[in-house]
């Protein structure tokens, strides 16, 4: 390869890093480069939780301590976050004002918490599990608190309530329909869901909105719109995630809710790829763009990437559409993958 | 010696925290008509130059900061004759354009929300302020009285002609009276704005259609110069089979309907087609009707949607869900009645030519959802049967606004108004009677603390969704309080501001470059000239031997005053720059 040809990889999730590997199994002289706004080399985020209590340590978080990538002569850039990308120039700036040149560029940026539209003016109060930073602000507030409110249910919500139980916590959870999106739940769901939550020691709520959620001295106070009132240490927001695609926002590269990409992972951009949950992928056979969530995915995605931008013409298929288990809610879904499915770390 | 000489740089700083003194004390006032001072003006001042009437917006943001609401709601009434209702409903080009809103800097200043408040906060005994003319006894018949045809009207009643409007509808403001729903704009503070404009003497001829209750060739003869500023009213169509259904309405006859106080049926499900703020007033209309699953469906990505962040998010915060890459291709009906929309999907293509980026239809990818309306909201056209394909082909006849330039935004209709009069103005007295010059003023604070470049952007406040339901014309926003419009107010980097450096008094310390918070001290070897006079960007270098100086980048620039605060040779100086028009 030419000198000056850079692979730069944004994300160091499990897309990011099995793209990067398969560059470089493929490409032993490539100059590859990792860019991650975490300040954390490759970790497992379904063991979040877990490191939450005390159960695991950060070591076994841990996917790839940095003398692996050493060893695979990846460079990785952690605690940098890229502002912008400007498509003329193949240049990457960074928010602390650095710019880096490339010559092809796979995104994998993952996605981050959704804040649903109703919550908006109260997100100052809301706190989420969905990284190691998130987590790290939070981890021994959680410990010392008492009574919690969860508000939404997806996955990792579900996962957290049950934590939180195991940790002998108070628990209100409020389900919202539109927590597992873009499925909605409906009522006959939600009433399987509360059944199947109802051994858990938990105040759980549904059919109810948030209607204010007010700070008053080191506690949160709750009121729904049926008149429910709860006053709490934490608030925990849990309503699934979008992707992480702000940096490319006004560069050229189509997007719409995540960053559209055709059947082999190739933006409309010749040496721009994405993949894994911040990707919009064409599905030939529903004719149409979606979004996948899940780990074996993310892994899929990120090693079809990096050999499509080798020069390969590798068609991500989808997954088929398959009945997922969402505490006991049977829900008609593709792309999706059980969280805890860890069976290609 | 002044008293003010006596003390120190730092025994002045001590006596007054709150205020940093620049280098020139005395006040000195030029106007210039130099393109390198226009040039510096529309770089340095983005929200300003991005405002299509080129409304003072740092101007009336520190008014406001100072309380002076009366004055802040002039400011803005200079450039725009509807202050309360832009405030509401502007597509705020500004907040897009506004530094604060750049990388690293935060979310830009809610301009529009200020704006709102100086109307909300000022006095109730506010004075108007009008700069009359002299009567010239020249007559101009306008043609319309929504944004356009009142700015037109208004501009010329100033310079001292007759007006009168001809409005074929019964009530005026056009699309702001018949297309944007009394939620988003209250018709009583509509109302009394158009009469701020109609208390110049100007007459509202109401119920009067040019072409069908009088024709353009008799105003032409009646009046010295005629204004067509009829807007776009002709909507655009589907062309797909199914669109004659009942219940299939057009954007524009849909919203007609909802603020005359009709109650257009829609069902439960509602299908709106359009990405732009009108499919928005529909389906949010469509919501207040009773409707419970409404969409809002486009063609292209959400990316493309014209309408700001504000509209999109309180349309999802009231249900409505927004379906991107898909374009209706059928509308399906039992009985005469629809039933159902067929989509097909769609992908994005690249086009050499505007607007760059298509949907195209992918083959085979069709899917319906059953509903019980839809509402085609795919912009309008200008309706030129009424009047004449080619006014400014005719002597005396002028036009102004959306009929000029298609369906667009309320504030550049108001700044073609106010162009268009100028024309006319020279039109009628043979010589142009005002123009703009950059008037610059010696300025002696820095007017910001940094603190300030750390407030979180004041949200507007709402009402909540049960609220809203239960009267359909119940304004959404209810404005700042007088607390949050100071902050807000304060975020404002005060564009306006002109920082330069001295080069004979500076001495390279480089004090300045090492506290700036902000790339925007630089050390140049050059600056270039663009071909229209105004100034280039700097060229830069690290190799001292070519630094020629070192200059203030005021497009980069957030005003805090730091480089002034350190320089020991005060050699940094502080000019407010504005625009603003002048007889010539």
């Amino acid at each position: 390869m030419p000198d000056n040809d850079h692979y730069v990889i944004i994300g160091n999730g499990p897309a990011g890093n099995h793209a990067a590997a398969t560059l470089r199994e493929k490409d032993k002289d490539a100059k590859i480069t990792i860019i991650s706004d975490e300040c954390i080399p490759y970790y497992y985020k379904p063991k979040l939780t877990d490191f939450i209590a005390d159960k695991i340590a950060k070591e076994d978080l841990m996917v790839n301590f940095l003398d692996s990538y050493e060893d695979k002569d990846i460079r990785i850039r952690c605690g940098q976050a890229v502002d912008r990308i400007d498509l003329n120039s193949k240049t990457l700036f960074l928010q602390h004002m650095e710019k880096i040149k490339y010559s092809k560029l796979i995104i994998a940026s993952g996605s981050r918490e959704r804040v649903l539209p109703s919550m908006a003016s109260y997100a100052k109060h809301l706190k989420f599990v969905t990284s190691y930073t998130d987590v790290m602000e939070v981890k021994n507030e959680i410990q010392k608190a008492k009574d919690f409110f969860i508000f939404g249910g997806d996955l990792v919500g579900f996962k957290f309530l049950r934590l939180l139980n195991f940790m002998d916590k108070t628990v209100s959870i409020l389900i919202c329909p539109e927590a597992f999106w873009p499925y909605h739940l409906t009522s006959g769901m939600l009433a399987q869901i509360k059944e199947n939550l109802s051994k858990l020691n938990a105040d759980i709520i549904v059919e109810d909105e948030i209607s204010t959620i007010e700070k008053q001295n080191k506690s949160y106070v709750l009121k729904t719109q049926k008149g429910i009132e709860k006053t709490v240490d934490m608030v925990f927001s849990f309503n699934g995630l979008i992707p992480n695609i702000e940096f490319a926002k006004g560069s050229g590269i189509d997007i719409d809710h995540g960053i559209l990409v055709n059947e082999y992972l190739k933006t409309n951009v010749n040496s721009i790829y994405a993949c894994g949950s911040c990707a919009q992928i064409y599905n030939r056979a529903i004719k149409s763009y979606s979004t996948s969530i899940g780990w074996p995915n993310a892994v899929a995605q990120g090693k079809a990437a990096a050999l499509n931008l080798l020069g390969d013409q590798k068609i991500i298929e989808s997954v088929s559409a398959k009945y997922f288990d969402l505490e006991g809610a049977k829900i008609k879904t593709s792309w999706w993958e059980d969280i805890d499915k860890d069976n290609d770390i | 010696m002044k008293k003010e000489d006596l003390y120190s740089k730092e025994e002045k700083l001590f006596q007054d925290k709150n205020k940093i003194y620049s280098a020139q004390y005395k006040k000195q006032i030029v106007y210039s008509t130099d393109a390198r001072d226009f040039g510096q003006v529309a770089k340095s001042i983005p929200c300003q130059d991005a405002c299509p009437a080129k409304t003072n917006i740092p101007g009336y943001i520190r008014a406001i900061y100072e309380k002076r609401y009366g004055r802040a709601y002039e400011l803005n009434r200079g450039a725009n004759i509807l202050p309360g209702v832009l405030g509401r409903i502007c597509s705020r080009p500004c907040e897009s354009a506004c530094r604060h809103g750049e990388s690293d800097n935060g979310q830009s200043v809610g301009i529009c929300h200020l704006k709102r408040s100086c109307a909300d906060l000022k006095p109730g005994s506010h004075r108007i302020i009008e700069g009359l003319y002299t009567p010239t006894e020249k007559k101009v018949a306008v043609i319309g009285s929504g944004p356009a045809g009142l700015a037109t009207a208004h501009s010329l009643a100033v310079l001292g002609h007759k007006v009168v409007i001809f409005e074929s509808m019964e009530k005026p403001g056009g699309m702001l009276m018949y297309g944007i729903p009394e939620f988003r704009l209250p018709r009583d503070l509509l109302m009394l704005e158009i009469k701020n404009i109609l208390r110049l003497g100007i007459e509202l001829k109401t119920n009067k259609a040019v072409g069908s209750d009088i024709s353009l060739s008799q105003l032409k003869n009646e009046y010295d110069a005629v204004v067509v500023a009829a807007g776009c009213v002709s909507p655009r169509k589907f062309d797909i089979s199914g669109e004659n259904l009942e219940n299939v309405y057009n954007g524009l006859d849909f919203m007609k309907a909802v603020n005359e106080g009709k109650k257009p049926f829609v069902g439960d499900k509602v299908a709106v087609i359009g990405a732009g703020f009108t499919a928005v007033d529909c389906a949010r209309s469509a919501v207040r009707l009773g409707a419970t699953d409404v969409s809002i469906n486009i063609r292209k990505t959400i990316e493309y949607m014209r309408i700001d962040e504000t509209e999109k998010h309180e349309a999802q915060f009231e249900g409505i869900k927004i379906y991107s890459l898909i374009q209706p291709s059928r509308i399906i009906g039992d009985g005469g009645k629809v039933t159902a929309i067929e989509f097909n999907r769609t992908r994005m293509e690249k086009t050499d030519s505007p607007p760059y980026k298509i949907s195209i239809p992918i083959k085979n990818s069709q899917f319906s959802v059953s509903v019980d309306c839809v509402i085609a909201a795919l912009g309008q056209i200008p309706d030129v049967n009424v009047v004449s394909k080619e006014p400014e082909a005719m002597d005396g006849v002028f036009s102004a606004g959306d009929f000029v330039t298609g369906s667009s935004d309320v504030i550049s209709a108001i700044a073609g108004g106010r162009e268009c009069a100028a024309k006319i103005d020279e039109y009628l007295v043979g010589e142009k009677r005002k123009q703009t010059v950059v008037r610059l003023e010696t300025h002696d604070t820095t007017d910001r603390q940094r603190s300030y470049d750390f407030i979180d952007k004041i949200e507007m406040n709402t009402i909540d969704m049960e609220e809203r339901l239960s009267k359909s014309t119940h304004e959404v926003e209810t404005g700042y309080t007088e607390d949050q419009a100071h902050e807000e107010a304060k975020r404002c980097y005060l564009c306006s501001l002109k920082y330069e450096i001295d080069p004979l008094a500076c001495i390279y310390c480089s004090a300045c470059i090492d506290v700036a918070p902000k790339d925007c001290i630089k050390m140049i070897e050059s600056v270039s000239v663009n071909p229209d006079g105004t100034l280039g960007r700097y060229e830069e270098t690290s190799n001292w031997n070519r630094v020629v100086s070192i200059a203030i980048d005021n497009a980069n620039c957030i005003r805090c005053g730091q480089c002034l605060a350190v320089c020991p040779m005060d050699c940094i100086s502080v000019t407010k720059t504005e625009l603003i028009e002048i007889d010539t």
